[in-house]
């Protein structure tokens, strides 16, 4: 539900004949509670403009019917005779998101032949960019430092490979699977988001949300003013799962929003491939249950890129940290990939334990390794 | 009848001459951790048997009459059989406590003439009595004896160690008040002090070389110790922060001469053990529950203005464990005595100074679930962990110079691991640490002006370059940056070399200087948190 139903006058109706069906899809979308089902089952009543004036006219035992309870359909009919439809396009207007029906030439392609194609899709930034081969990354938002390298290295290698990254602009996997993708400068990152794009969720992803907007585009089937209510996240996860050509679990709990965008994916035959973690890692137990249950394992960008069906990943580019230096070089091996506090490096190492301060300490500078709470782990490449 | 005036006759006492004696005996009062003069005098008249304390005296100090009396009759003296009036002088001041109790037991004594004035001339007397007439030792003998004017102090054996600190009076500690009238009536000679006993042993019993593993928390340890660095330990419950927290005080130099008078007042007036020396020389150690007021932590009272125990441990160690749990109030209160060294307590009825110059040694969980093993193994929420961390508001925790994180010992190093270093090798290098920053003027290098850094601290280039990256990646503030150099030049001074500041040592100290709560591993969050 939209936080304020803008101005409180009543519609000029002569304004109001000459609004694109999409004004009228926006406004039924901005309902509290309608989601993509309850919006596609008005639709199959009428036409959106049609649908609008049944509910400023007598009570219709159908849309009774669609919204489920009495209640609900009476406070869509309170909503609607307030809701300012030319204001509320206008805004979409002025914040340069774009509207597009389903079946109007606007439209995604790839969206309009899905399971469940949403019927109207917002966009911000250019939606020629989803084309070409696409891969959705995704995970859970307590993601160890181990899957958020990961993500990062998978978004900027398949980036650079020219492989549109998919993703949900999560904490976590997802906000890394971004960033990589955004430093690659390769192909246009694709964010599909739960909420109204006026309003940036989470709010510590607000660099990252505009660097997407900027470089790629912005994807979702919420109008402006909508909250990230809970509903709203399951329904965007369908929405990834039928963008991407193939789903890479990064890391995920045994259940969570990426298990549920991996089940949108087998709905609709799309591979998956999970990253193999630690597993005593429990947040990597999702994984290990896809695995276990035959997904191929993704090891890195080129078995994404062989599930693709192209082949040839650009070079890696070099590293550009300063040397570790011997001492330094002997404690990341010692370190490994395992995270390990001070104590087990100066056990390893036999450094005394002021040297493995300040060489620990050096190596954080140079990017080599990252230091949380007690534990030190290696870095796998530079942010 | 005639009996009875006989008995008045010989006392010197005739009716209706105005038969009155007035005796004048010195004592003393505490007040926070200050004593008071106090003049005991004690007026016995012909009239109806009574006996009344004037001059605002406490419950404890009225019912000195009945101990009085009792302690009187057991010593084999008489009890006055007229109207006594004991006035407290001056009787503006609140007396508290029964240490007049002996003051006024002489009084009577010499108001009834029983005892010659003349034999308890320049003598002051701080003692409670038992109705058997025994002498009770009473809190905050030493600055009660330093306020007093007399050659001679009668105090009870307990307490004579302290009473000769203060290195005044002749000191008198007889066992009993019959012992007391023989040796001032010259029957007897006065009893010997008593012989030092052993006291406290505590500060030999614990040591590092017991600790197994832990370097990283024992080179906090020896940093803290040497630069008198506060330290925060972050580790999971069952690490052994406290028993490491415990080593410490074993760690650090007998207190100076100055110091070792103020502690040992403020311990004597908190009525807390002495040593049988009298004198407070080990470093002290207070550790205080988490569920402690802000009064019991800084001192006060509604009457009576008690040291807390930020005084108590002046010149040691105030060890906090459980931090995140105290209440905010209580640990905002530790800033003016971290940054002053000193505690004012203002009350409507008094203000009282106490010392408070201490090490503070904080101790508490990496997150609310305590575990937070390796990453991915925490079940709490980034939320939870950030609240968590916010418990310790920014300006206490920017007091921590040392916040190291502590884990638990591997099972193997428990008992296969050689011991460590004992705390009289650590000791030695303290020492040694603190001998250079006595060079510079100070006790410990903690108390270095910042004005006085750029000269005493100056950074080699690599060391300039590591701090000015720290400080660009927001993990360090000005005043931080400050302190890193602080910690940088006591491991300087504990390598035995000279400044610069090298790369390395700053690179110690900013490891040594964590964050205490890690909220998220998410890259982008990271950048956005603080």
């Amino acid at each position: 539900m939209l936080d304020d139903p803008t101005g409180l006058t009543a519609v000029p109706s002569e304004e109001a004949e000459e609004m694109p069906v999409e004004a009228w899809l926006v406004a039924l979308a901005s309902l509290p509670a309608v989601g993509p089902a309850r919006l596609r089952a008005m639709l199959a009543l009428d036409g959106p403009a049609e649908v609008w004036t049944r509910l400023l006219g007598p009570a219709s035992p159908e849309l009774v019917q669609v919204a489920g309870k009495r209640d609900r359909y009476e406070q869509w009919c309170r909503y609607a005779a307030v809701l300012d439809v030319v204001g509320l396009w206008s805004r979409h207007r002025e914040h340069g998101v774009g509207v597009a029906a389903l079946g109007t030439p606007g439209y995604l392609p790839a969206l309009s032949d899905d399971l469940d194609p949403p019927a109207v899709v917002f966009h911000k930034g250019d939606p020629e960019v989803v084309r070409g081969p696409r891969v959705a990354i995704v995970g859970t938002r307590r993601c160890t430092r181990y899957g958020s390298d990961l993500a990062f290295e998978l978004g900027r290698d398949l980036s650079s490979a020219g492989v549109g990254v998919v993703s949900g602009l999560a904490l976590g996997i997802d906000a890394a699977a971004h960033a990589g993708a955004i430093e690659a400068r390769g192909a246009p990152p694709i964010a599909v988001v739960g909420n109204g794009m006026d309003r940036v969720y989470p709010q510590r992803n607000r660099a990252l949300w505009q660097a997407v907007a900027d470089q790629g585009v912005l994807l979702g089937e919420a109008p402006l003013g909508a909250p990230p209510e809970r509903w709203r996240f399951p329904a965007r996860n369908r929405i990834i799962a039928a963008l991407a050509d193939v789903l890479v679990v990064v890391e995920s709990h045994a259940s969570g929003g990426a298990m549920h965008t991996v089940a949108e994916a087998a709905a609709r035959d799309r591979a998956v491939l999970a990253v193999p973690g630690p597993v005593r890692s429990s947040a990597s137990d999702g994984c290990f249950d896809l695995l276990a249950d035959g997904c191929a394992p993704c090891r890195g960008a080129e078995d994404v890129l062989l599930a693709l069906g192209i082949s040839g990943a650009e070079a890696r580019p070099l590293d550009p940290r300063t040397s570790p230096g011997v001492v330094g070089q002997q404690v990341l091996e010692a370190l490994g990939w395992q995270p390990a506090d001070a104590e087990q490096i100066r056990a390893r190492t036999g450094l005394e334990m002021s040297q493995v301060a300040g060489v620990v300490e050096g190596l954080r500078a140079a990017g080599w390794v990252a230091v949380s709470g007690r534990w030190i782990e290696r870095v796998g490449h530079p942010r | 009848m005639v009996s009875v005036m006989a008995t008045f006759q010989a006392r010197g006492i005739i009716l209706g001459k105005a038969p009155t004696v007035l005796a004048t005996i010195p004592a003393s009062v505490l007040a926070g951790i200050t004593g008071h003069p106090v003049s005991v005098e004690v007026h016995v008249s012909v009239g109806l048997p009574t006996f009344t304390v004037v001059g605002l005296p406490d419950a404890a100090c009225r019912e000195a009459r009945d101990r009085v009396r009792a302690a009187l009759l057991s010593s084999g003296v008489q009890w006055p059989p007229g109207r006594i009036t004991v006035n407290l002088a001056p009787s503006g001041i609140r007396k508290e406590g029964p240490g007049l109790d002996l003051a006024i037991a002489v009084g009577v004594l010499v108001a009834d003439d029983q005892l010659r004035a003349e034999l308890v001339a320049d003598t002051a007397f701080l003692a409670e009595l038992g109705l058997d007439g025994r002498l009770r030792a009473v809190p905050g003998v030493l600055p009660q004896v330093r306020c007093l004017n007399s050659d001679a102090v009668v105090v009870a054996p307990e307490s004579a160690a302290e009473a000769t600190l203060a290195n005044g009076p002749q000191i008198r500690a007889p066992e009993t008040l019959r012992e007391l009238i023989a040796a001032l009536r010259g029957e007897e000679p006065w009893p010997d002090l008593p012989a030092p006993e052993s006291g406290r042993q505590w500060e030999e019993a614990v040591d590092l070389a017991d600790v197994r593993g832990q370097h990283m928390a024992r080179l906090g340890l020896e940093v803290a110790a040497a630069g008198g660095h506060h330290l925060l330990m972050i580790g999971p419950p069952g690490a052994g922060k406290t028993m490491l927290a415990r080593r410490l005080p074993g760690l650090l130099p007998p207190l100076d001469e100055g110091t070792a008078i103020e502690a040992t007042m403020v311990h004597s007036a908190a009525g807390l053990d002495l040593p049988s020396s009298g004198l407070v020389r080990q470093a002290p150690w207070q550790a205080p529950h988490h569920s402690a007021s802000m009064i019991a932590l800084v001192g006060g009272g509604s009457r009576t203005l008690r040291p807390g125990a930020v005084s108590c441990a002046h010149g040691g160690v105030l060890f906090l464990d459980e931090m995140g749990e105290f209440a905010p109030q209580a640990l905002d209160s530790l800033r003016q005595p971290l940054e002053e060294g000193i505690i004012r307590v203002n009350r409507a009825a008094a203000v009282a100074s106490f010392p408070a110059r201490f090490l503070l040694v904080g101790a508490m969980n990496p997150c609310p679930c305590g575990e937070l093993g390796q990453p991915g193994m925490c079940r709490c929420t980034p939320l939870a962990r950030l609240r968590y961390a916010r418990r310790l508001s920014g300006p206490l925790l920017d007091r921590f110079d040392l916040r190291i994180h502590v884990g638990r010992p591997e099972v193997s190093d428990l008992f296969d691991a050689p011991a460590g270093e004992s705390s009289a090798e650590v000791k030695d290098r303290v020492g040694q640490a603190r001998a250079a920053a006595r060079h510079r003027g100070v006790v410990a290098n903690s108390e270095l002006r910042d004005s006085d850094l750029e000269e005493l601290a100056p950074l080699d280039p690599e060391a300039k370059d590591l701090l000015c990256k720290a400080i660009a990646d927001g993990r360090l503030t000005a005043r931080g940056f400050q302190r890193i150099r602080r910690v940088a030049l006591t491991l300087t001074d504990l390598a035995g070399e000279e400044p610069p500041l090298t790369g390395e040592v700053v690179a110690q100290a900013l490891f040594m200087r964590t964050e205490p709560v890690t909220v998220a591993h998410d890259p982008w969050s990271v950048s956005n948190a603080r």
